[in-house]
């Protein structure tokens, strides 16, 4: 029952406090009524009373705390206090909550997203229990053909319940510009083995997967609020995907998005309205299946490996050579965890992200130090307050106690802060993700572990920043700093070493972040100038679908040659060309070449990547045409096959000798194709990202080949900027025909998508790194000043006895040249061994690059500079007489 | 400096609190104080701030009751009474007590 008293007595300190004291003084009223009537004189028994008792303050204190739950009640005392603090000193405050705040925010921020990528579990019944299957092994791969999975979904008794889905994208409109959705084909068991509800209407089922089904849809939530506004009366209707009509069956439950993270699945098909669904090398499947309860994951992969030869034996592609068949039927089966999903943007950013999480981190720790610094001064500043307080008897752990509470009080405002920037931040962040080549979208709500997260970060820096100053508090001795009433004539150095400490620390950290920013920068720069091999501005690439436009399929190719002639005379264009591949788009096209005279030493050396073009392509693109003719009218169908190849096809496969009538000849397996004569060579040009080595690589014409497929782009060369042209391009098609689909992106777009990872690391270190150069001057600035203000009778001794403002002004700066050689030597260290890890995202640059390294370290030497020369001004400004007098 | 030191050794003022006031009835921290000091003959000396930590910590484990109340001098004090739960502890506390004791004497007699 005792701490309920306690408890009681929390809720009415004042009440407590009074009663003792109250009691007490009646002790010591008796006491000196007893030595009075002992013969004492009046003042003289109170006196003798009093020293009697002891320490009335203590004994009041120490009373006190038995009568109430000390920590609770001494808290709220604390705290009080610590506002009341805070109040005093504004400036103070709001420059440590906001320091403390964009560091929280800043490593909130990331870890939000580090947990909607990385951490969180699928929103599904007991997604622990998912697993996908691969091929088992490291690199090998997990996606799967159809008839893989129909076999595995017949053979298979590991998983209670087992899916596959595949991504899709949906045109929603008829015809002119394409409409994309994202969609996904699901098996039949897609929504039943995730255990996912439907909103309104119903699921798709296994009886929706059968072959011949009729064509159904399910809507993701988000999609059936933008695109239909959240209308109950769509289930039922029919809505046009790839110019299909599609039942709505129902919605799926608002938190569900799919098994991707990072891409919010809009459309559900059931797979059986794929086409090709027996093709046997056509791989689109993810495998998904939910742990029978009592297998281990282990006994999961064995029973999957067990029907494995089975499944290949099946589903074996007849069209292979003998070598292809051999090495399809060594596949394995197995299964991997799957509860946090599956994810592209994980794949391409989960190292990204953990690197940026180091860097907040330093971030946090830079603040930290700022902050720390700045108790620090005001704890030598109050340094006689808790001299006093210490005098008159309040315990050590006690004011040790009442800082630590500032502080964490502190770390408390800032972690509150830091949720209200972390919240704009992350934003921030997904827009910078979706700036890739799709849309990125993120449950990045805060949830219990980012909260808890904040909180430990907040908890830790608040003692992390409180314990330098609280530990200096308890070393004041009260006497000397009472009689020295804190201000000596000559003020030893060595006084503020915690606080300089504190600025190099800052000042090495901050160069590293500086140091890794000027790495990723260079590497975004270097990325955005370098030269590709075609100029990437004023170009439109205008993709043609004609499946769906009612054309006969032979007639593909005329249409297509006639859209190029009418692209060519549009007003504002330059020049237009037509290719089945554009730069830069992620997909590639290649196959295995031999040439006379070249021994390939691996077989992967002989392996050519391939476009396919119209006559006008290198000249559209920018291109240089070194040697040789472009496409024209000789080459026709059934004149002599002809190719362009690249520089690095002459270096490689001709030894750098003219290819020119030339041949080589595709190497199918053991079938060697028709020769096709080399009549140009071009400059190189990056194929699928500008990181690569330039591909070898060799360009056919269109104008040979007799089976032209639905699909082609354009390029389009214009004046003005590209997307000046669009309106005109879409009347014109449209002119033709309205169901020819469309889409249409600048080609520096398509160029800067691939280079979204690059930029987000660019844009966010840069930022980083900024942040900390400007909190570790702060934090300079702010020691010089103080420690100038401390030294201001020295400074005052020193002028009067004939030192020049010069040479004032050089024992400033000379200090904080110290601090600053002292800092750049340990971060240029400490970068040394740090910003390794950060070598994969480089390119052309590397790790120690010197460059880097001495510009990052003279920006920081100037900055450092610069924010001592207003102190140190104001130290050889000091009136002698007037800081003498002081004293 | 060497100074004559007769105060309560650690421990047994909560003994001696519990005994004085198992015999005395209601009492005041005054007069605890100098009841302890006239039984022992002025051989033990309470130190007199230290009382009351101890009376206030006695009050919340139970031990004791505690109520304002007026002296003979018409002075406000605060009156402490023994709880059975008090009573319990003393009894306790007197048989621990008489341990030591009886270890410390046998010590100092045979070792």
């Amino acid at each position: 029952m005792g701490w309920y008293r306690r408890f009681i007595n929390v809720l009415r300190p004042n009440r407590v406090s009074a009663d003792i004291r109250r009691e007490m003084e009646f002790h010591m009223a008796e006491r000196a009524d007893d030595l009075v009537a002992g013969g004492m004189g009046e003042a003289e028994a109170r006196h003798e009373a009093r020293r009697r008792f002891g320490n009335p303050s203590m004994q009041h204190e120490r009373t006190r705390d038995t009568d109430v739950l000390t920590w609770l009640e001494s808290l709220g005392a604390d705290v009080r206090y610590a506002l009341r603090a805070l109040r005093a000193s504004p400036g103070f405050a709001v420059v440590a909550i906001v320091s403390l705040g964009l560091g929280v925010g800043a490593n909130t921020a990331i870890f939000s997203l580090i947990n909607a990528v990385v951490l969180r579990t699928l929103p599904v019944e007991r997604p622990e229990e998912l697993m996908q299957v691969t091929m088992g092994g490291k690199e090998r791969g997990s996606v799967f053909t159809n008839p893989i999975w129909e076999q595995v979904r017949d053979r298979q008794d590991a998983f209670s319940g087992a899916f596959a889905y595949g991504d899709a994208e949906f045109n929603l409109t008829s015809g002119g510009e394409v409409r994309q959705a994202a969609g996904s084909w699901v098996s039949g068991d897609y929504f039943s083995t995730l255990g996912v509800r439907p909103a309104i209407g119903r699921l798709l089922t296994h009886a929706d997967d059968v072959r011949g089904c009729p064509p159904v849809a399910v809507l993701g939530y988000g999609f059936w609020q933008s695109e239909y506004g959240g209308s109950p009366a769509i289930v039922g209707k029919t809505i046009s995907l790839n110019r299909q009509p599609h039942t709505v069956a129902g919605v799926a439950d608002p938190s569900f998005f799919g098994v991707d993270v990072g891409a919010s699945i809009q459309v559900y098909v059931p797979l059986c309205l794929r086409p090709g669904l027996d093709l046997r090398s056509n791989w689109y499947l993810n495998i998904v299946g939910r742990r029978r309860p009592g297998l281990t994951p282990q006994q999961i992969t064995q029973r999957l490996a067990a029907i494995a030869p089975a499944v290949y034996q099946e589903t074996i592609p007849q069209h292979w050579g003998a070598r292809e068949q051999a090495a399809y039927l060594k596949n394995g089966l197995s299964a991997v965890p799957a509860a946090n999903g599956l994810s592209s943007v994980r794949r391409q950013y989960q190292r990204a992200l953990m690197v940026l999480m180091a860097v907040v981190g330093l971030v946090l720790l830079v603040a930290c130090a700022n902050v720390a610094n700045l108790l620090l001064a005001r704890a030598a500043v109050r340094s006689r307050e808790m001299a006093i307080r210490l005098a008159i008897g309040a315990a050590r752990r006690r004011i040790v106690r009442q800082l630590l509470t500032e502080s964490v009080l502190l770390a408390g405002l800032g972690a509150l802060a830091g949720i209200v920037f972390a919240r704009w931040g992350t934003s921030l962040l997904i827009g910078l993700l979706s700036r890739g080549a799709f849309p990125v979208s993120l449950d990045v709500g805060l949830d219990v572990r980012v909260l808890s997260f904040t909180l430990g970060v907040a908890l830790l820096t608040g003692v992390l920043f409180g314990l330098a100053p609280a530990w200096r508090a308890t070393r004041v001795d009260p006497q000397v700093a009472l009689r020295a009433s804190g201000r000596g004539v000559a003020e030893g150095h060595s006084r503020f070493t915690i606080g300089k400490a504190l600025v190099i620390g800052q000042l090495a950290l901050s160069l590293v972040l500086v140091i890794g920013a000027g790495l990723l920068l260079g590497t975004f720069r270097k990325l955005v100038s370098l030269d590709p091999g075609f100029k990437r501005d004023g170009v439109l690439i205008v993709g043609v679908n004609l499946r769906n436009a009612g054309y006969d399929e032979g007639r593909y190719g005329a249409v297509q040659r006639d859209l190029l002639e009418r692209f060519r005379a549009l007003p504002g264009v330059q020049a237009a060309a037509a290719s089945v591949m554009t730069p830069i788009s992620g997909s590639s096209w290649n196959d295995f070449v031999r040439v006379d005279g070249y021994t390939p030493k691996r077989f992967e050396d002989a392996l050519v990547y391939f476009n396919q073009v119209s006559d006008g392509f290198f000249a559209a693109m920018g291109t240089p045409l070194l040697a040789g003719r472009d496409f024209d009218a000789r080459d026709r169908l059934g004149s002599q096959p002809v190719a362009i190849v690249n520089e690095t096809v002459v270096r490689k496969f001709f030894n750098g000798a003219s290819p020119l009538g030339k041949y080589y000849r595709l190497a199918d397996h053991d079938r060697l194709g028709a020769p096709v004569q080399i009549i140009g060579v071009v400059k190189d040009a990056k194929y699928r990202e500008l990181r690569e080595e330039t591909l070898p690589t060799a360009y056919l014409t269109m104008s040979q080949d007799s089976a032209s497929g639905p699909y082609a782009n354009y390029e389009l060369r214009t004046a003005g900027p590209p997307s000046g042209v669009a309106t005109s391009v879409k009347a014109m098609v449209a002119d033709v025909n309205r169901s020819i689909a469309l889409e249409l992106t600048p080609l520096s777009e398509q160029v800067d998508a691939s280079l979204a990872r690059e930029r987000l690391l660019a844009t966010l270190s840069g930022f980083f790194g900024g942040l900390s150069l400007l909190l570790a001057t702060i934090g300079l600035y702010g020691t010089l000043s103080y420690s100038v203000a401390r030294r201001r009778n020295e400074i005052g001794v020193r002028i009067a006895l004939g030192a020049g403002q010069d040479r004032v002004m050089r024992l400033v700066l000379g200090e904080v040249a110290r601090m600053i050689v002292i800092g750049v030597t340990v971060g240029i260290v400490a970068a040394l061994f740090s910003t390794r890890v950060m070598a994969s995202f480089l390119y052309g640059l590397s790790a120690s690059d010197p460059a880097t390294l001495i510009a990052s370290a003279a920006a920081l030497a100037m900055v450092g500079l610069a924010a001592g020369v207003l102190p140190a001004w104001r130290a050889a400004r000091v009136d002698p007489i007037a800081a003498l007098r002081d004293e | 400096m060497s100074r004559q030191r007769n105060d309560i050794l650690q421990g047994t003022l909560v003994l001696l609190v519990l005994k004085t006031l198992s015999t005395q009835g209601r009492m005041h921290g005054y007069a605890i104080t100098a009841h302890i000091q006239r039984a022992s003959a002025d051989l033990l000396r309470v130190e007199e701030g230290s009382l009351y930590p101890a009376l206030h910590r006695m009050e919340q484990d139970g031990w004791l009751r505690a109520e304002w109340g007026m002296t003979e001098k018409n002075r406000q004090a605060r009156f402490y009474t023994l709880t059975p739960a008090g009573k319990k502890q003393l009894s306790t506390e007197q048989e621990s007590w008489a341990r030591l004791t009886e270890g410390v004497t046998r010590v100092l007699r045979y070792a």
